[in-house]
């Protein structure tokens, strides 16, 4: 049999041209390696962002022309059916790119400023962006894991690569260490889930599924239970946020924006996949659980927020309940549902990371309270109407892309007539606001003795600001684009 | 099937015991030799599951590579080799909730699904080629993502360990 | 009573649920990571066991990317951990209080 397989192999067919964004991002990461170890004096922070920013551009080109044939010729699948080319997949990829481009132009200054090596910073921001293109493109959950853990150890690193820093230090273990933990526990699901359909490939789970009536299905409700606990995790959800501020709080402030955009926004991507995509047959199991989710995060992340003091950990806390209203959206489990989610995460990713961008401007990176931030509209009143269209947004105010995201959300979860939920998502969203709108207060109460030294900014700072800003506004005004975006983008699983 | 029988129940109960004691030992030295005891009793239970490939590599990576490392962190830490009381009382109930409920639950279902399969004693044996067909096939995707990971650690490493 | 495949998963199950009690008791950062090692260990157990019952190869494939994942988590675990207990030694998780719990 052995010697037969052998001389019978084929390899799967490659579509390449699907996989051009993520070889870009890794191409960039080993010219830049390569670059830095021949020629280690032309290796400035400007070469390494340039070329950063160049993969980042290129690979959005090539994500829009696999937009364009995903929607002429439909979605499919490549490489044995574990490479998902659909909206879904080409919607992440673009997320992520904004996301990297926003990140590289962020620790331009940072690096030169803190004298962090730029070259291995930037080739893991590369290889961790690559990490989650792969994890929210990928049809099999092994290849998911193995995105996820490339997304996580790149992050690991990031945070600990500030040598002069010890708290950036603690927060990467702890991080690493919870991170390894939720990981085992992510696996344990997969091992489980194999077991209970045989296959790891979200097609055939999906189609096992839907064909076979269980006669017990505790092992599955166990392998849902694991996975769920696992992605949880990562996306910052309660009971399993406690990680979240001391990591947001000690990390350098750029890799906390990479953070909270990217990794929450893969942990979302394969928690759709998984759950809406292959589990759908099984929704009655799993949506009363994640409904129960949803409602936890909300209440923790919002009344926590209020009880902190150091604005770092008010936004820590602000993600934790910002992944509250996207379980929301997953718990409906419609297509509309789904579509809110993408939303949501979409104009989120714009918010946080400009909100960080501010953040990252305003000085140390781990000692943030809401005091420096005092006279910050008197001194530098442009970049503080910025940062408060940005917090506004956040607390899902009129106008900003948050109220649309909010209302789809809400509009889901009433569509699917999950009125306790819906009602929850609105008073905690009152309650948020309370934490936004106390710093937006601290910057513009006129405080005479606390003329803060407030340090200069850099150019980048502005230049993401300014676009993330300008963003937040355009997908507040007029919605409609990004709606019908993220209403193409709903995940289908497909084969060949 | 005897000797299946008698083989595993040795097996387990070495597994078990030093996992145990791994996690209750004082003595940091003394937990990597009991994770090596885990390790080397897991090869074992592979061979005796036909899966020769992963029983090579289980000793060829984890007790010939992971261990290492783990033995050369303790080196380079310093950690103080004798008994050193670490065990905290504040997450006790905490643990003693999440070990119950998580065992519980995985317990409960495994057996509930696969308590009375029987092993799979007539299907064919699978070898090491086969391993490699499956690879370089449906599994083709994760390893090529597998060297995104491994770059990504190659790198971190040089960063974490180059300075100071 | 012959043993089934079941024995095979419960002892990955204990082996998984041992680790993961382990990570949450121990407080020495290296001895954290060989619980998690632990933990990845039972996962593989138990996959190798499915693989066997359900005679399928790919939970053999799959146990062989888990451990590559596990040895590039113990490279930059121990990494990180080598770098700060370098500084302090004998640093506890619990002595990582510069931030709060």
């Amino acid at each position: 049999m052995a010697t037969q397989s052998v001389l019978a192999f084929v390899g799967p067919s490659v579509n390449w041209w699907a996989l051009l964004p993520q070889m870009i991002l890794l191409g960039a990461a080993l010219l830049i390696m390569l670059v830095s170890a021949l020629a280690p004096k032309q290796t400035s922070t400007p070469f390494v962002t340039v070329t950063t920013m160049c993969a980042a551009i290129t690979s959005y080109i090539v994500a829009t022309g696999l937009w364009n044939d995903v929607q002429r010729d439909g979605p499919s699948s490549s490489i044995a059916s574990a490479f998902g080319i659909d909206g879904f997949s080409i919607f992440f990829t673009m997320l992520i790119l904004v996301a990297l481009a926003a990140t590289a132009l962020l620790s331009h200054g940072y690096l030169d400023k803190e004298g962090i090596d730029a070259p291995e910073f930037h080739a893991l921001l590369l290889c961790s962006a690559a990490g989650a293109i792969v994890m929210a493109s990928a049809n099999d959950l092994v290849v998911m894991f193995i995105g996820l853990e490339a997304l996580s150890i790149g992050l690991y690193v990031m945070i600990a690569m500030h040598d002069r820093r010890q708290e950036a230090r603690e927060s990467a273990i702890k991080y690493f260490v919870l991170g390894a933990f939720s990981s085992a526990f992510l696996l344990y699901g997969i091992a489980l889930t194999y077991g209970a359909t045989g296959s790891t490939n979200l097609i055939h789970i999906r189609d096992y599924l839907g064909a076979v009536v269980f006669r017990d299905q505790h092992l599955l409700m166990a392998a849902m239970a694991l996975l769920l606990v696992g992605l949880s995790f990562k996306v910052a959800a309660a009971p399993f946020h406690f990680w979240a501020p001391d990591v947001y709080q000690g990390a350098p402030s750029p890799v906390t924006g990479w953070m909270a955009s990217v990794a929450k926004a893969a942990g979302f991507a394969a928690l759709l996949r998984i759950f809406f995509a292959a589990f759908a047959s099984h929704r009655i199991d799993w949506t009363p659980i994640v409904s129960v989710l949803a409602a936890v995060t909300l209440v923790v992340g919002a009344v926590m927020a209020i009880l902190q003091n150091d604005v770092k950990r008010m936004l820590a806390f602000s993600s934790v309940s910002h992944a509250g209203y996207v379980l929301i959206a997953v718990q409906a489990a419609t297509d509309q549902g789904t579509a809110a989610a993408l939303f949501y995460l979409f104009t989120y990713t714009f918010m946080v990371l400009g909100t960080f961008a501010v953040v990252g401007a305003m000085g140390r990176d781990d000692d943030h309270p809401l005091a420096n931030y005092a006279g910050l509209g008197r001194s530098r009143p442009v970049l503080a109407i910025g940062f408060t269209i940005l917090l506004l947004a956040q607390a899902g105010i009129p106008t900003t892309s948050g109220f649309v995201a909010k209302f789809q959300v809400i509009a889901a979860a009433v569509n699917n007539k999950n009125y306790v939920l819906a009602g929850l998502a609105m008073i905690t969203a009152v309650v948020g606001a309370f934490m936004y709108l106390r710093i937006v207060m601290a910057m513009y109460v006129d405080n005479e003795e606390q003329k803060s030294s407030v340090p200069s900014w850099h150019w980048s700072t502005k230049v993401v600001v300014i676009a993330m800003v300008g963003f937040t506004l355009l997908a507040g005004l007029v919605p409609q684009f990004l709606i019908e975006f993220a209403e193409d983008a709903v995940p289908i699983l497909i084969r060949g | 099937m005897v000797a299946q029988n008698i083989f595993f129940g040795i097996l387990a109960a070495i597994v078990a015991i030093s996992a145990l004691r791994m996690v209750t030992t004082r003595n940091i030295v003394h937990a990597a030799l009991y994770l090596v005891a885990v390790l080397a009793g897991l090869g074992a239970l592979y061979v005796l599951l036909t899966a020769e490939f992963v029983a090579t590599t289980q000793v060829l990576v984890y007790i010939g590579a992971v261990m290492v490392l783990f033995l050369f962190g303790i080196m380079l830490t310093k950690a103080p080799l004798g008994n050193v009381m670490e065990m905290t009382g504040r997450q006790w109930p905490l643990a003693a909730v999440v070990a119950a409920l998580l065992g519980g639950v995985t317990i409960y279902s495994l057996v509930d699904r696969f308590g009375s399969e029987r092993l799979n004693t007539d299907g064919p044996i699978y070898r090491t080629a086969d391993v490699s067909d499956e690879v370089f096939s449906t599994y083709i995707v994760p390893f090529e993502a597998v060297s995104v990971l491994l770059l990504a650690a190659l790198i971190g490493a040089i960063v974490l360990a180059r300075k100071d | 009573m012959d043993v089934t495949t079941g024995w095979y998963l419960v002892l990955g199950a204990l082996l998984f649920v041992i680790g993961g009690t382990g990570l949450l008791i121990r407080r020495n950062p290296l001895v954290m990571l060989m619980c998690v090692e632990l933990m990845l260990n039972g996962v593989n157990l138990s996959l190798v066991a499915f693989a066997q019952r359900l005679d399928d190869i790919g939970g053999q494939t799959v146990v062989f990317f888990v451990l590559v994942v596990a040895a590039a988590e113990v490279v930059v675990g121990l990494g990180l951990v080598v770098a700060i207990l370098r500084r302090r030694p004998g640093t506890t998780a619990d002595d990582l209080s510069t931030l709060r719990g």
